[in-house]
């Protein structure tokens, strides 16, 4: 078990400020080590360097980048590695686990300074480019050193050998299960309602192929309601809804996760009908692990979360005649829905932190096996030490 | 004067290239070593516990010998046909719990727990171990490596052909 306490160096590539998957996976990963006893230090780019969490080193502020077809706010350049360089030879750490070490950022910078044990996490999953194959060699140096490469999902494993031609073992990214599975019903979201939460105005979130399967829905059940939480722009995604369903909508804006987990176990279906661009679908593994019952689309990520139909139902993606045919026999058919939210909640243990941080710290020890901790590599090389030296003298 | 600047340069810059190679190399082969170790420890304490459930209760008299022989086998294999002999004491183990589903008490159930998370870390350091050996592979493949005898005396690392199905 937990046993050994390590200290242990987690490098965020994306700006701490902004919200996103990976930065709340290394927050949850943090914050579980730190009670397990351990000593964690995350290095991450920020805005405001005030409101950081005592455990978070900020490496600068980001700067906004277009990448992967998404604006990545992520942080490098020679201050940064600097940055970088005197963070890692302060903090003597046993390990470093860098995350998605294979984009321009502070991460890939950290694999390229240090020496020593080291493991990688992959996040994303994205379909193979032509300019991989210039930037493959480059990066192959530095993605050799770590000793362990972990992806999030089949879909991001599958990005990484395909691109970097190289391997990693699965560990999915963690949630708290209990705290979803103490949710209670809200009368207010009960009865024939679908739930949606997510940043409804990105396309790729897929809340339109959702609004056009309404008009055959509102049909066969014609008590339907839809429930959109998450921030958005309401106004501008009301224009594109028929007049005459506006009223079946409510938007209910950001939510707690308190209400989250309310808003899980009561709606009668979660749809996530996501167009592409997930690697791992986190609010569909919280939404199991509150006992709601998932209809999503069978891109990768969500297929192989969902085992496949086992543990929720999946639709075509992008077409709203199927999304709404599954709909329909699901809100007719209680008993079908009773019986998959209740394989999807056994299922959903399985990304517990409890279970997901026991198998990330296995990765960890046999990373450290024969390593004496972390060390800046280049201060190894003579010339360098005698430079560096000459600096202390000044 | 100038050509001979060029050339010293691009002299420096080669055997600067030649130095990152070769510490490149040195760090592969350090971790195929180290993810070598791993596993081969990992691999010895299955072989402990195969041979506690051997006495145990779990096994009839049959598989608790044919489990005994699988794993001293193990333990004793040389390098070369150490492959076989934890392929062998995998066979034996997955007949055992395949047919010892039923009831046991706490001390075996404690041992099959210990089992299966050994087998989840098993898998790991096969993952690792495999991966640090095809990019060592990969680099010394490499003409430049090959022709100035970069890996100097490191024998070349094989694959450990593990039948992972069968764990």
């Amino acid at each position: 078990m937990l046993t050994k306490k390590l200290r242990i160096g987690i490098v965020c590539p994306y700006g701490w400020d902004t919200p996103g998957g990976v930065q709340n996976h290394i927050r949850d990963l943090a914050e579980y080590l730190i009670t397990a006893g351990h000593e964690v230090s995350v290095l991450a780019p920020a805005i405001d360097e005030e409101k950081l969490p005592g455990y978070v080193v900020s490496a600068g502020k980001p700067i906004s980048i277009p990448y992967n077809g998404a604006v990545a706010r992520v942080l490098f350049g020679p201050i940064a590695y600097a940055r970088v360089k005197s963070w890692i030879s302060s903090g003597n750490f046993d390990l470093l686990h860098l995350h998605e070490p294979a984009i321009p950022s502070i991460s890939l910078l950290a694999c390229w300074a240090a020496e020593g044990p080291m493991v990688g996490t992959f996040h994303a999953a994205a379909k193979r480019q032509k300019v991989i194959f210039a930037i493959g060699p480059i990066l192959e140096p530095a993605i050799e050193k770590l000793s362990a490469r972990i992806a999030v999902s089949e879909a991001a494993r599958l990005t990484l050998t395909d691109h970097l031609e190289t391997d990693a073992v699965i560990i999915p990214n963690g949630i708290y299960a209990k705290r979803y599975s103490q949710g209670s019903a809200q009368s207010k979201w009960t009865g024939n309602t679908i739930g949606f939460i997510g940043r409804f105005d990105e396309p790729r979130k897929g809340l339109q192929v959702l609004v056009d399967a309404l008009p055959i829905i509102s049909r066969f059940a014609p008590d339907v309601r839809v429930l959109v939480a998450g921030p958005g722009d309401i106004e501008e995604t009301k224009k594109n809804i028929d007049k005459q369903l506006l009223n079946r909508f409510e938007f209910l804006g950001r939510i707690s996760e308190e209400d989250k987990a309310d808003f899980m176990s009561s709606v009668s279906l979660y749809v996530a009908p996501n167009t592409g661009g997930e690697s791992f679908g986190i609010i569909l593994a919280e939404a199991l692990a509150g006992g709601a019952c998932v209809v999503a689309s069978d891109i990768p990520a969500f297929d192989s979360l969902l085992g496949a139909g086992e543990f929720g139902a999946l639709f075509k993606s992008e077409d709203s005649t199927d999304l709404a045919k599954v709909i329909i026999d699901l809100l007719r058919d209680p008993a079908k829905r009773e019986a998959l939210s209740r394989q999807g909640q056994i299922h959903a243990q399985e990304f517990d932190w409890d279970v997901v941080a026991q198998q990330i710290f296995s990765v960890y020890e046999m990373a450290i096996v024969g390593g004496s901790g972390v060390s800046v590599g280049s201060d190894a090389r003579p010339w360098n030490r005698f430079l560096s030296r000459d600096e202390e003298k000044r | 004067m100038k050509s001979f600047v060029a050339a010293i340069f691009f002299l420096l810059l080669i055997l600067w290239y030649l130095s990152f190679l070769a510490s490149r190399l040195d760090r592969l082969h350090h971790r195929v070593e180290t993810s070598w170790a791993n596993l081969d420890v990992l691999l010895q304490k299955r072989a402990a516990v195969a041979l506690e459930i051997a006495h145990s209760g779990l096994a009839d008299p049959a598989s608790s010998m044919l489990l005994t022989g699988a794993a001293y086998q193990a333990r004793d294999a040389e390098i070369q046909n150490r492959s076989m002999a934890e392929s062998g004491l995998s066979g034996a183990l997955g007949l055992l719990l395949a047919d010892s589903q039923d009831a046991p008490s706490d001390l075996e159930h404690a041992l099959l727990k210990e089992l299966s998370l050994l087998t989840e870390k098993i898998r790991v350091a096969i993952a690792m171990h495999t991966d640090a050996v095809s990019s060592t592979q990969m680099v010394r493949k490499k003409l430049i490596v090959r022709s100035f005898r970069l890996a100097g005396t490191a024998p070349l690392p094989v694959t450990y052909e593990f039948e992972s199905d069968v764990l």
